[in-house]
């Protein structure tokens, strides 16, 4: 994601200010009319089905709400009862889990393949190779989901026939308490390991040659010229990378589902499943808005570190 | 360059060593894209599976049976796989045509329309691209239920009939159109419709097509979506595909895996199609708008 508010580059602005703005103010007037008109419609979507229950939501974490009865004012209650509700801990535990593994893996792999992938080979290898890897990311996680689920079975999966044949006990994949966290990693990072790969791909292309080779005639090695050159040609795409995976990885809901139902027990529920389950299942609605408060805190606080960060350490050309 | 200079070039990269690096390259590279088909190639297999043959050890990676039977018994099984499959498209073709009226405009009115507000109307939108429907997910089921559409298709076409995330996008390409053009188009004595319809629009036909990939398949509300289809959908007859899919695998998990497979190869199959055919073009688009959005 380039900067989002990127400046006009292409337009002479002495033409505007100069000529003809004071001969054109019913146009200049005009062109505000239609402005507001063109963004209505996105402003309304955006003030009915975003800002509105954003706002509702707030409102309904200080209450008791189970949808026959109204609202009642409850002040601080649910924000009390996230302190001690240990299932929400766990919960909360489980998905840190699911977007540091994402984080690190999907963006480690996908820098990896990307590397290789740019190394000259027929051009036709590189158009299957990066076609391949690319295309699980066009799938709903859902049916990706089914078929893994189909792998990972204990005693009849391919997955652990396979170990079994180079000698390695079988995994419990779908219902451990301790090994199941890495079969919703293992499928996450598969589908989304190739979208991560093809944005690295993109900015690999964009270092200029003469960097790398005048690093090389400085005698840095192959590491050093990675890290010190590529890493910060490319930190734009890292920036981007890392950030739609955090916020993809804290959504992380149907391939719980169909691998795991979120158990054995809370093992693997993810915190969209936990407040999915309060406000639909047990039909405590303030409780869980108070909960869904919680993501959104998380969620603002990693844009605004990353942002941050982005600033400091983003090359910009 | 001369040609002579350049058969010289050639020839002395020829000479090199034995390039090891680019061999274990496309080694490494093989070996995923070996995991990257298999499940695939697994699902296809068990499609065409008889229920005698799905454990099969060791298991075979080449269909030996062709049990077209399973994918009539998926589509006429007990769930209405067409009706969902008609869903699905149903809602994710008609919430992307929005999509394509409603970003442009919005984008073109920030990139090249001024007016009072408008930068804080903007960022109110980029932030907004922070709040995820998993966040507001129950106040919107109470909208959609005060408007009387849960468990219709319109619960999820109206809220995804706009995006803030298509909104930057196209405003990224309108910032490629020359203001000079626009200008042009003005003095000539075109209103601001007028204008953006016919003269800006048609510049960023590129930006409207990879609008039109993102929109279709990464739209919380659209094609691949589950999170909110399976609050604000609950009957067999108004699920979207992949709610259905994961319907028909069962609570327990207990849906014969051969039939759920051949529904899961029906789902997976026309994206695969499209993607063989138009896969150049809609890597470019992906690429362009993360780059430039």
């Amino acid at each position: 994601m380039a900067d989002l508010i990127t400046r006009d580059t292409t337009s002479s602005h002495t033409f505007r200010a100069g000529r003809t703005r004071p001969a054109r103010k019913g146009l200049g007037r005009r062109d505000a009319i239609a402005g507001y008109l063109f963004v209505s419609p996105s402003v309304l979507g955006f003030l009915i089905f975003v800002l509105g229950p954003l706002v509702a939501a707030l409102g309904f974490s200080f209450t008791r709400y189970d949808v026959i009865s109204p609202p009642t004012f409850v002040g601080l209650d649910n924000y009390v009862r996230l302190f001690s509700d240990q299932r929400l801990g766990l919960v909360y535990l489980n998905t840190i889990i699911y977007v540091v593994a994402a984080v690190v893996l999907i963006n480690g792999l996908g820098l990896l393949f990307a590397v290789l992938i740019n190394v000259r080979m027929p051009r036709v290898l590189t158009y299957v190779f990066r076609s391949v890897y690319f295309f699980p990311s066009l799938v709903a996680l859902a049916y990706i989901s089914l078929i893994w689920q189909a792998l990972f079975q204990r005693d009849t999966g391919i997955i652990n026939y396979y170990l079994e044949v180079i000698g390695a006990d079988p995994v419990n994949w779908l219902n451990s308490s301790s090994q199941s966290r890495f079969s919703v990693i293992i499928v996450d990072v598969w589908r989304n390991v190739g979208f991560a790969m093809l944005i690295y791909v993109a900015a690999l292309q964009e270092v200029p040659r003469e960097l790398e080779e005048a690093a090389q005639i400085d005698g840095a090695g192959a590491f050093t010229q990675f890290r010190r050159i590529t890493v910060p040609m490319i930190s734009q795409a890292i920036f981007f990378n890392v950030t739609i995976t955090v916020i993809g990885a804290f959504q992380i809901y149907e391939s719980i589902i169909v691998l795991t139902k979120g158990g054995p027990g809370d093992s693997t529920r993810s915190i969209v499943m936990y407040i999915a389950e309060k406000a639909f299942a047990d039909f405590d609605l303030g409780y869980a808005s108070a909960i869904s408060m919680t993501l959104f805190a998380i969620i603002l606080l990693v844009t605004i570190l990353q942002f941050r960060i982005r600033r400091a350490w983003v090359h910009y050309e | 360059m001369s040609s002579a200079a350049t058969l010289l070039a050639r020839s002395a990269r020829r000479r090199r060593r034995v390039p090891i690096g680019r061999v274990v390259a496309v080694i490494i590279l093989f070996l995923g894209g070996v995991g990257m088909i298999a499940p695939f190639l697994w699902m296809i297999v068990t499609a065409l599976k008889s229920p005698a043959h799905l454990f099969d050890v060791p298991p075979n990676w080449i269909p030996l049976e062709f049990e077209w039977d399973n994918f009539s018994k998926a589509v006429n099984g007990p769930l209405p796989l067409l009706r969902n499959m008609f869903n699905s498209a149903f809602i994710a073709i008609v919430g992307t045509l929005g999509i394509l009226i409603t970003a442009p405009m919005a984008g073109y009115a920030f990139a090249r329309l001024q007016f009072r507000g408008q930068n804080a109307i903007f960022i109110g939108l980029l932030a907004s691209m922070m709040v995820p429907v998993q966040v507001t997910i129950i106040p919107l089921f109470l909208i959609m239920r005060n408007l009387g559409v849960i468990n219709t298709p319109w619960s999820l076409i109206l809220p995804a009939l706009t995006w803030a995330f298509g909104v930057f996008l196209m405003r990224q390409f309108f910032l490629t159109v020359p203001k000079e053009i626009l200008e042009a188009a003005r003095i000539d004595g075109a209103g601001p419709w007028t204008t953006y319809r016919l003269v800006a629009l048609p510049l960023v036909k590129n930006g409207l097509s990879a609008l039109g990939v993102i929109a279709f398949l990464n739209n919380p509300y659209l094609w691949n979506a589950y999170f909110a289809p399976s609050i604000f959908l609950n009957s067999q007859d108004t699920a979207t595909l992949p709610l259905a899919l994961v319907l028909m695998q069962g609570p327990f998990s207990t849906g014969q895996m051969n039939v759920v497979m051949a529904a899961t190869t029906l789902a997976v199959v026309p994206a695969l199609i499209v993607f063989l055919i138009a896969q150049r073009w809609i890597i470019a688009s992906l690429t362009q708008s993360a780059v430039k959005g």
